[in-house]
């Protein structure tokens, strides 16, 4: 039980730890990198191609010389699968992220600024996203060509603006309402000052942390969706489609179902660890 | 309060209008004769010949300017005629009323379990911060948090069903078959309310209402139950509205992982089978049942909270 | 008499050693308020929460408390954890704080007998009623604390002590966040529980309160005791200089300001017939205010009065409902400058001092050296400068905020409670800055308060907001 009477900080001489660098967010950071490596530069260093055959090295245990993470049913090299797979979540997580990004907390600051008709307008676009789960949003729009890129993509962007939106629009708002606004504009600063010096460097660290959970929904929604057959097929590298075509073949190759659960458990770990806390 | 209910039925509308449109628009986006599938769609598969297909082209005047076809759809739609699945020639109502109900016995038996199991858990580890306890359940949630549903649900399957062998891989009829995807459910929304619990009970025990109790006498046993559990239950109970987006996701992916044959699963199989009534009706239900059941968590939230309550 | 608590030579030091409190020795008797003086980490607190035996763990106390004939000190934990709301109660600090938001102010009284008697509920609940009806809350029992006033909150935590009837009554800065004018009522209050015989300890830095209470007082800094004694002959001929420094602090107690030679003065606003209400909340009306050059105008009222209002309405940064505002012709915004409450709320949080200064001169063209005079003028290091607004303590900051508005050369400052947060001595120094500049430079001052010995002595013109407010936005102010 804690103590029942709380002293200032100066008294117990607690110093709080260093604000952004907490142990979890370097930790996060440290994966988060590895991981990059990996799926940036292993297709470029990997000459083995993720989609070429070969029926006399199928399910290959992982250690092989030839082929250091082994083969998958039809002979395709692991470690070429994993590195495609990892970079494809990569890049449509950030492509994914950085599309729900840029409009949700522009239109959030909007709609804090002008309040009105304006505010009232986006809130409740915003509340119509959020009538339906995320996941079941992105299945309708992908019902229109399964397996196709264009649809998932639109479907995670449209339902992931909300949240910048709805975090920013708070934030600003409490920017906007805080003495220190009238203050400086009264003291003849402008709008752009206030946005430059007060909103922007309020809005980095929230910002920070949900594009980093935008990123996790995305590789964790793009995953998922080929898994249960409705988002990128196979024979593509994804990572969710890699695991349940090996499904069958566990018994055999367990270490190939298990790498790229792997590296969809780590990309999504080291993605929350780096967000920290969620602002609410 | 009012204007949240009011936030709620809007949503309900909003749902209709996004499933119908998105369904019409599938409806004529789809390659193939939108008239024999609008008839299947009516009367089933089976009854379905080039005479009625010319009908129905009659009826809703496919000739006609798309808006009149679309009033037409959302019409049969308010109607709560949602036509024949084309797959199975059977009624879609019927279909779901079937596919809800097991969806739900899964859902609620997961939801059961991680209230066992998450908020216990975490209102211990906020009790004792810093402790073992506090530190080991961190590292669960935040571990089990970063696991997709379907990871996981793959990896129960593989540890309890292909390894031990103590369960059935996937289906239905039984109670062990629930057992596994409920489980999988389970431990994800666990994993989220033990820690929002956790901080919730921290931040609690660091009000000064919190330190006062203790000063006017109460027993440490008194304060937490009288003044803690309650307070640090507020947030949590908020945060169902989140769970119940995971908990509506997890059953969608849990259930196809499983081939469990509720209506996520249903959703998922008609997107693959082209099957426009099933998509409308499905997506409709869960998209339905969530509102419902989050206009319930508002209607909470203001039962345990005074100050929302009196605002009411 | 003999004393009811005994305090010997206390000294509390943390783990490592460091003192917190030294020797502090004195004694509280039954039916006579003991006041401890001090201000903020001057170790009041500390020495309350010794006597209660509430102090964190990491830190180690020696010396003696005896309660009957007993040092608590020797004690274990168990056992004096025993005596809280038996032998001692505590009147919380800021008690709408201290209040479970969630439970009603009838079960809350109700419990401390339930603990501390095992009472059935149905006794328990009556006897919280009569008690609350006695402090006349009758109408209150199922209020929950977010629906009482500040002043209704602390009787709520009277109540609690009282029903107890525990022999001592440990209150802590009972009249922090509530408005002057209540002073009188605490006192009131809590002389009654010790002329009904109980053993009184007050912690504050309000000597209103002090002075109201009378009884016995000490005075602490640095964690020592530097004097205690009757609190009369103390409030007329303090002997320790901190203590006249104090004393002197207090508003009333300030020189008169001299009368200005009424020379022809300009009028900087002219307002006529304004009126203001928020939803249904009705602040003022057909008020007509005009503020002249080298004037001191003040406004004083009730939290949620609406004086604030009014002073940003004269400002220009709110629009009035009706009514007429005139400012000379040549006057611009920037000529109207305006000092907060809350000084760190007025400046940008993450970039240092200088950061923001030099942006305010480059703005306007103005020299460097115009500012190193301010500060100067007003007593300021220019070392603060490379701090940031929270690296420097709220008195520093204020008068910063002044000279940041004294270098666009206003000709009206209006200061928004701008000395409520400050400690009376910061209080004082700070007043009699904006005083010296509105002699010198002939500014127009509108200051807004809530203390009427503060505005009576430095008024030119005296504006009173009495409306009553509304429980909720006292308790809103208070929040």
């Amino acid at each position: 039980m804690s103590s029942t009477v709380t002293l200032p900080a100066d008294v117990l001489s607690e110093h709080p730890a260093s604000s952004f660098w907490t142990l979890s967010r370097l930790a996060g950071a440290i994966i988060l990198l590895m991981l990059a490596l990996f799926a940036f530069l292993g297709p470029a260093l990997i000459e083995a191609d993720p989609l070429s055959q070969d029926y006399d090295a199928v399910l290959v245990a992982p250690g092989d010389a030839e082929h250091w993470l082994g083969t998958d049913q039809f002979g395709r090299s692991m470690l070429a699968r994993l590195t495609h797979g990892a970079r494809l979540s990569f890049v449509m997580a950030l492509l994914t992220a950085a599309s729900a990004a840029l409009p949700g907390i522009a239109l959030g600051i909007l709609a804090a600024w002008r309040g009105g008709w304006v505010e009232r307008l986006l809130v409740a676009s915003s509340d119509v996203v959020l009538a339906l789960p995320g996941l079941l949003l992105v299945l309708l729009l992908l019902a229109f060509s399964p397996g196709s890129f264009g649809p998932l993509y639109l479907g995670l962007a449209l339902y992931l603006w909300v949240e910048f939106f709805r975090v920013a629009r708070i934030e600003a708002a409490r920017v906007f309402t805080q003495p220190v606004v009238e203050a400086t504009l009264r003291l003849g600063f402008g709008w752009g000052y206030i946005l430059r010096r007060l909103l922007l460097p309020a809005l980095a660290m929230p910002m920070l942390t949900l594009f980093a959970f935008a990123m996790g929904s995305a590789v964790v929604a793009v995953s998922t969706l080929s898994a249960i057959h409705v988002g990128l097929r196979p024979p593509t590298p994804e990572l969710g489609a890699i695991i349940v075509e090996l499904m069958p073949h566990y018994s055999e190759a367990p270490w190939q179902v298990l790498m790229p659960a792997t590296a969809i458990f780590l990309l999504v770990l080291s993605l929350q660890l780096f967000a920290g806390a969620k602002p609410r | 309060m009012k204007q949240r209910l009011m936030l709620r039925l809007m949503q309900c509308v909003a749902v209709v209008l996004m499933v119908g449109t998105l369904s019409f628009a599938l409806m004529v986006a789809l390659p193939g004769d939108p008239a024999m599938r609008i008839a299947a769609g009516r009367y089933g598969p089976d009854m379905m010949n080039s005479a009625i297909a010319d009908q129905v082209r009659a009826e809703l005047e496919l000739e006609q300017p798309l808006a009149q076809r679309f009033v037409v759809w959302m019409g049969d739609l308010l109607r709560f005629d949602l036509g024949h699945s084309l797959v199975t020639g059977a009624p879609v109502v019927d279909e779901i009323g079937l596919q809800l109900g097991h969806s739900l016995m899964l859902a609620l038996l997961a939801f059961a379990i991680s209230l066992l199991i998450g908020p216990t858990l975490g209102a211990l580890a906020g009790l004792m911060p810093g402790s073992w306890m506090d530190r080991t359940t961190l590292v669960l949630a935040t571990a089990l948090r970063a696991v997709p549903p379907f990871v996981l649900a793959v990896l129960m399957m593989v540890i309890f069903a292909v390894t031990l062998r103590w369960l059935p891989t996937a289906g239905f009829g039984s109670w062990q078959h629930l057992l596994l995807p409920a489980i999988t459910l389970a431990l994800g929304l666990a994993a989220m309310s033990s820690r929002v619990m956790r901080d919730a009970m921290v931040r609690v025990t660091r009000e000064p209402y919190f330190a006062h109790a203790r000063l006017k006498g109460l027993s440490d046993r008194a304060v937490v139950q009288r003044h803690g559990l309650r307070n640090a239950s507020l947030p949590v109970f908020t945060y169902l509205g989140l769970q119940l987006v995971y908990l509506v996701e997890g059953v969608v992916v849990v259930e196809s992982i499983f081939a469990f044959p509720g209506i996520g699963h249903a959703l998922v199989h008609a997107i693959i089978a082209r099957d426009v009534p099933m998509v409308q009706g499905t997506a409709l239900a869960m998209g339905g049942l969530f509102v419902v059941l989050n206009s319930l968590v508002d209607l909470g939230c203001v039962q345990l909270d005074p100050r929302l309550r009196r605002a009411a | 008499m003999s004393a009811l608590i005994e305090i010997e030579q206390l000294t509390i030091k943390t783990a490592d050693g460091r003192p917190l409190v030294t020797d502090v020795s004195f004694s509280i008797h039954a039916g006579e308020p003991f006041c401890l003086v001090g201000e903020t980490g001057s170790g009041k607190s500390l020495v309350m929460h010794a006597l209660m035996g509430s102090l964190p763990d990491e830190l180690r106390c020696s010396g003696q408390i005896r309660y009957q004939k007993e040092n608590l000190l020797a004690l274990p934990a168990a056992q004096r954890r025993a005596f809280w709301g038996r032998r001692f109660a505590l009147l919380p600090q800021e008690p709408w704080l201290a209040l479970d938001p969630t439970m009603t102010v009838l079960d809350q009284v109700a419990e401390v007998l339930l603990a501390l008697e095992g009472m059935p509920l149905g006794q328990a609940r009556k006897l919280a009623t009569t008690e609350l009806s006695v402090l006349g809350l009758g109408d209150n029992l199922l209020s929950y604390p977010f629906e009482l006033s500040g002043g209704m909150a602390q009787r709520v935590s009277i109540a609690m002590a009282r029903i107890a009837a525990s022999p001592l009554l440990l209150a802590d800065e009972p009249t922090k966040g509530l408005d002057k004018a209540l002073c009188q009522t605490v006192a009131d209050l809590l002389l009654t529980e010790a002329d009904a015989g109980r053993g009184l300890l007050v912690i504050t830095h309000d000597l209103d309160l002090v002075a109201a209470l009378g009884g016995r007082l000490g005075v602490m800094r640095d964690g020592r005791l530097l004097e205690s004694g009757v609190t009369e002959p103390w409030l007329k001929a303090p002997t320790q200089p901190y203590s006249r420094e104090l004393i002197a602090a207090m508003p009333q107690h300030w020189p008169r300001p001299q009368t200005k030679v009424s020379a022809q003065r300009s009028e900087v606003v002219q307002a006529q017939g304004l009126s203001k209400s928020f939803g249904d909340r009705h602040l003022f009306s057909d008020l007509d205010v005009t503020l002249r050059e080298g004037e001191v105008t003040v406004v004083l009222g009730p939290s949620g009065s609406g004086k604030s209002t009014l002073g940003n309405v004269l400002t220009g940064l709110l629009p009035a409902d009706a009514g007429q505002l005139i400012w000379p012709e040549s006057a611009s915004p920037l000529k109207y400058q305006k000092i907060y409450q809350d000084p760190p709320a007025a400046f940008i949080a993450h970039q240092t001092l200088r950061q923001s200064f030099d942006d305010l001169l480059a703005l306007h063209g103005l020299e460097p050296a115009r500012l190193n005079h301010l500060l100067s003028e007003l007593g300021l290091a220019e070392a603060l400068l490379e701090r940031r607004p929270s690296g420097i303590s709220g008195g520093e900051l204020q008068r910063l905020a002044i000279a940041r508005a004294l270098l666009l050369e206003p000709v009206m400052l209006f200061a928004d409670e701008a000395t409520s947060r400050l400690d009376p001595v910061s209080q004082k120094k700070v007043i009699e800055l904006l005083l010296a500049e509105v002699a010198e430079r002939g500014l127009a001052l509108l200051l807004v308060t809530h203390d009427p010995a503060l505005a009576e002595r430095i008024a030119d013109q005296l504006i009173r907001l009495d409306q009553q407010p509304t429980d909720a936005a006292a308790q809103q102010q208070a929040a």
